[in-house]
């Protein structure tokens, strides 16, 4: 049994090559091999979960190479949290994405090499083997996001590419250094490494800086965000989901495993720019991704300029680095993958129903679209943090621990973004919820003028996907889980106890 | 010895009940049970024991629903006998049931206030007092409205100012019971508070408009009732907060007692003669209480006492010749005394009680505090051979009583013709007026039936400070004087008096004050309100402006043509560099 965790990455990855084989014989065959593998990587990452939380954490080592000159996979239960989530997150997105789209097989195999990527990531205790993941997760985004039909997909793709690849080469330029510094790339072996050539060496600093300010680009940290509203934007529905709620997830959850694993807290107690860095990519985020949300009229852009701020929350926790607040950290990531998610999904689902897709446009959906309006609201309150939702938990645990550390600044703009939280999504809400909709003024010209629409609308409308049954059970089970999720973080917080403490080492 | 009662109502309880049940008993019925309820409380209070009785937990706090002492008994037994007095005097002069009904509650209010041995009780009955004095001038409805409006405002504004007393007294003794504090209401500020609090109801000089606004307006039986009860209970309120008195309430009354008589001198609508009278009477008995020793407060519980009687009385004559005749003005009334004599006796009787005539009973309880005056009180700064400055005050204050009922009698009773016939007062006004006449005329000769009522032993030394003789030589000349120069006065002043016309009084400035200050603050707040909506608003605008359309805002400000706002990849790129390079640059600061 012990050789469970490398198929956690092979799964997807032969699943995607069988996905791509099968398109030769048959196409349109690529969302139930997905789907199999899904399932599949699902199951297999419970079970390690139940076991990496069970005990100590899992160590693999590949090719019979033993640590530190192999690589190794570890498994702990923040890894187990993330590789869980994103077998659920695929899964569930597939869900939707049987009907919505896209179909071709060449879309699942790159579907299943992100999955093969992202569970990469986690499960990782190799700093290369983690760039490696990180580039393959990175060229599979891209490819994602240039699967939408139109121009823009392909500019957001291009985008996302370039800014990616420098994002991801200082990681590697970081991962450079601490090598030079000491010759190792196994994580837990530079922890050890890196104190003994010192925490003030400026090589282990420039290091530092690069991994950081990297994997900010893969988070989507203010400044450095501006590939990912476009590209969450520009991606199909299925795939900004799935994006929205991994992606940058992972990406926070390598800023962790890179700050406390490898450079650990010792490491920030002795460098107090290295916090200042963190602290301030995070109040920054936080307060204009917040701002810039509200100026959104796009309900897409406006929900990935959301995450920015989302993110800022989680890169603060990880800046105050004690128990209570990286605790929230893991729940908000996990929470914020679903409730995001769970909100694109929803967006994708309104735009097929009811052709909405700015914020004007949502006036009087609650009467046009009663289901997706109920799954907005939900996902939208919790994102804001009204308890007993998910968000309220990650929120609560990341405030309190930066009460606790004294962090008062970050306390006031964490309050101060549930408010700006509370300020872009109201206005959708009100709109869906307490306005007229000029559409049902304009409905009983839309049902004269019905014929027309095909003859002089833009093709898209036509070929319109139906709704299906997938596509509303998945957006409802987000927001169920939105819910109930914050009913079980608390419990989780607990178990996660050992883990975290062992972080914090 | 009767067995002592034993309490477990305290005397409100039946007087509201019969409030309650009024108006559904039909007039007669409703009256009759108004008369016993409000009678039964002069025996019950009369056999009640002194003591704290019916201690209960008012609000979460201590609190004494029955609490005996001479002075409330006193106040109760008053209050009891003219409540039924009262009562059948409604119900002769065709007063609705209704109003009775109101009546009825004010009485029980002010049974409750006066028994009440804590402050807490007090202010509660004392606000209902308000409450129910006001709906008895509204019930009356007409010009009634906007008097008992503003009674309304006035009451409720010096009730808030007692509550406050109240209030800061209980965070200084801890305890609202008035044994926990036997000075009275302690502190600095709560003194103050209390003063001009109970003040509106007592009528101090400038606080006093109200009460010659009020009484006139409503119905003829209401004014008995009203007369009665607000101001009294104020006297006794008084008494409550400041058991030790105070200097300047004492010439405050003094003031009242001259500004009062003065006032009523040149009024021709009898029962507003008659509402100055009572600030004017009301002004002794303060003065009494201010001076505060023992004389002096037996001389005030007296005169409440007396002037309970004799100015309830006055009101029911008054309010016979306006029931007879229609007619509230002296000017268009005369030589009614031929017309309806018993009503002419009892107001004599009245009268001469309120101005101090020996053998009646103003004479006694006025004498009493004037001696208490002279006696307990320092000479004051403008003190005459013998005669101090608040003694000369009080002295000034019967003159014009005098004067003025001179002055009442003479036009409605004895000057000229009567055009008219009217007849006299039914059989139940009858007996009522003759029954409190009566007493009146009794107190008077049989002074030493009032003194058993009195607190103190107002005939002993060991008690007083100056042993109080009701007819010595000195006094009865005194008043003898004091009715001499009334009567000569009146004939000197008689012809330039009746050419006075309205004389202008406090409400006349401070009515338009009130009206026009109140306007303009609405109006101040309104444009205040509306500027800083405008100024919102705009605001608000420009901040949408910049949310919805960033570009062109920024277009605008910077003067540019265009403004790219969405970074591209070359922006995003070198963005990523600058991010690079500040985190390095942080490393090394």
């Amino acid at each position: 049994m012990s050789e469970l965790p490398p198929f956690l990455v092979a799964v997807p990855l032969l699943g995607s090559v069988l996905a791509l084989l099968a398109g030769l014989a048959r196409s349109r065959t690529g969302w139930a091999v997905a789907a199999v593998t899904a399932v599949l990587q699902t199951a297999l990452a419970v079970v390690l979960a139940v076991r990496a939380f069970s005990g100590d954490p899992i160590r693999y080592v590949v090719g019979g190479f033993t640590a530190p000159f192999g690589i190794e996979l570890v498994i702990d239960g923040l890894s187990a949290t993330m590789a869980v989530l994103v077998a659920v997150v695929a899964l569930g997105v597939l869900g939707y994405a049987r009907v919505a789209g896209p179909r071709s097989n060449a879309f699942y195999a790159t579907y299943l090499l992100l999955v093969a990527g992202l569970s990469g990531m986690s499960i990782t205790g190799d700093v290369f083997n983690m760039y490696v993941f990180l580039e393959i997760t990175g060229l599979a985004a891209y490819a994602l996001v240039a699967s939408g039909e139109s121009g823009r997909s392909a500019r957001a793709a291009l985008k996302y590419l370039l800014v990616g690849t420098v994002g991801a080469s200082l990681f590697l330029l970081g991962i450079g250094f601490a090598y030079v510094a000491t010759g190792t790339l196994n994580m837990a072996d530079l922890s050890g490494q890196l104190a003994e050539v010192g925490h003030g060496s400026p090589l282990v600093q420039a290091s530092f800086a690069l991994l950081a300010v990297g994997l900010f680009v893969k988070i989507a940290v203010f400044p450095i965000h501006t590939w990912q509203p476009a590209a969450y934007a520009g991606a199909p529905d299925s795939v900004s989901a799935l994006i929205s709620a991994l992606v940058s997830t992972i990406a926070a959850y390598a800023l962790i495993r890179i700050v406390f694993t490898v450079f650990t807290v010792d490491f920030l107690v002795a460098n107090s720019f290295a916090r200042t860095l963190l602290i301030a990519a995070a109040i920054v985020s936080i307060v204009v991704g917040s701002v810039l949300a509200v100026t959104q009229q796009e309900i897409k852009r406006m929900l990935a300029y959301s995450s920015v701020s989302q993110f800022g929350l989680v890169v603060g926790a990880v800046a105050v680095a004690n128990g209570t607040a990286l605790t929230g950290a893991v729940i908000h990531l996990v929470g914020h993958a679903i409730m995001k998610g769970g909100l694109f999904l929803t967006t994708g689902l309104v735009a097929n129903v009811a052709d909405a897709r700015t914020v004007d446009d949502y006036r009087g959906l609650a009467e046009r679209f009663p289901v997706g309006s109920v799954a907005f609201g939900v996902l939208a309150l919790a994102m804001v943090g009204v308890p007993p939702a998910v968000g309220f938990v990650g929120k609560w645990y990341i405030a309190l621990g930066a009460v606790e550390a004294g962090a008062w600044p970050l306390v006031v703009v964490i309050l101060v973004s549930t408010l700006l939280t509370l300020a872009y999504f109201a206005q959708v809400i009100e709109r869906i919820f307490f306005r007229e909709s000029d559409a049902a003024s304009a409905a009983s010209a839309e049902t004269t003028t019905d014929e027309t629409l095909f003859t002089d609308g833009n093709g898209a409308d036509t070929d319109r996907p139906s709704v299906s049954f997938g596509m509303r059970a998945t957006v409802l089970l987000a927001a169920v889980l939105a819910v109930a999720l914050g009913v079980a973080a608390f419990e989780y917080g607990q178990l996660l106890q050992p883990t975290i403490e062992r972080l914090l080492v | 010895m009767v067995d002592p009662v034993v309490p477990v109502v305290p005397p409100f309880v039946p007087v509201l009940l019969a409030a309650l049940l009024l108006p559904f008993l039909g007039r007669r019925a409703g009256h009759l049970l108004g008369i016993v309820a409000t009678g039964v409380v002069v025996p019950y209070v009369w056999l009640t024991p002194a003591g704290q009785h019916l201690p209960v937990r008012l609000f979460g706090f201590d609190a004494v629903l029955y609490n005996v002492d001479p002075f409330s008994t006193l106040m109760g037994l008053i209050f009891g006998f003219i409540g039924a007095v009262g009562v059948l005097y409604s119900w002769y002069s065709k007063a609705p049931s209704l109003q009775t009904a109101f009546a009825l509650s004010y009485v029980g209010t002010s049974l409750g206030a006066v028994f009440g041995g804590d402050w807490l009780s007090l202010i509660f009955f004392w606000e209902l007092m308000a409450v129910t004095s006001t709906l008895l001038v509204w019930h009356y409805g007409g010009r009634a409205v906007r008097a008992g409006y503003r009674y309304a405002l006035l009451h409720g504004i010096g009730g808030t100012l007692l509550l406050g007393a109240v209030v800061w007294h209980y965070v200084e003794v801890g305890s609202f019971l008035f044994t926990a504090a036997e000075a009275g209401m302690a502190g600095t500020v709560a003194p103050v508070l209390a003063a001009v609090g109970i003040g509106v109801n007592v009528g101090f000089v400038g606080l006093h408009a109200w009460l010659p606004d009020t009484y006139p307006r409503p119905h003829i039986a209401a004014s008995v009732f009203l007369c009665v009860f607000t101001t009294k209970t104020g006297v006794y309120g008084m008494y409550r907060a400041f058991p030790e008195g105070n200097v300047a309430i004492a010439y405050m009354g003094g003031l009242m007692a001259v500004f009062g008589a003065t006032y009523a001198l040149f009024q021709n609508d009898m029962r507003r003669l008659l509402s100055y009278h009572i600030q004017s009477q009301v002004g002794y008995m303060v003065a009494a209480v201010g001076i505060g020793t023992t004389l002096a407060q037996s001389g005030a519980m007296a005169h409440v006492f007396n002037h309970i009687l004799y100015k309830g009385l006055l009101f029911m004559a008054a309010g016979v010749v306006i029931y007879r005749t229609g007619t509230e003005s002296l000017k268009k009334l005369g030589g009614l005394g031929r017309e309806m004599p018993l009503t002419a006796v009892s107001f004599a009787v009245a009268a001469l009680s309120i101005a101090g005539f020996p053998l009646f009973n103003g004479f006694v309880s006025k004498g009493i505090i004037i001696s208490a005056s002279h006696y307990d009180f320092p000479a004051g700064p403008f003190a005459v051979g013998d005669f101090h400055t608040l003694e000369l005050l009080l002295l000034i204050g019967g003159v014009g009583t005098f004067l003025s009922f001179i002055k009442f009698g003479y036009y409605a009773f004895l000057h000229g013709e009567s055009d008219r016939n009217v007849a006299d007062a039914n059989v139940g006004q009858s007996v009522a007026m003759v029954s409190v006449a009566v007493l009146c005329v009794f107190f008077g000769v049989f002074d030493s039936a009032l003194f058993a009522l009195l607190p103190y032993d107002v005939t002993t030394e060991q008690v007083v400070s100056h042993a109080y003789v009701t007819y010595t030589v000195g006094h009865v000349l005194e008043g003898l004087a004091l009715a001499a120069i009334g009567l000569v006065g009146f004939v000197l002043i008689k012809k330039p008096l009746s050419s006075v016309g309205r004389v202008p009084d406090v409400d006349s400035l401070y009515n338009p004050a009130a009206l026009y200050g109140s306007r303009a603050v609405v109006v101040g707040i309104t444009e205040l309100y509306a500027a800083v909506d405008r100024a919102a608003v705009r605001t608000a605008r420009v901040i949408t402006d910049a949310v919805n359309d960033p570009e062109t805002v920024l277009k605008r400000s910077t003067s540019r043509d265009s403004v790219q706002l969405r970074a591209d990849i070359g922006t995003s790129v070198a963005l990523v560099t600058l991010v690079v390079l500040s985190a390095f640059a942080l490393m090394f600061v």
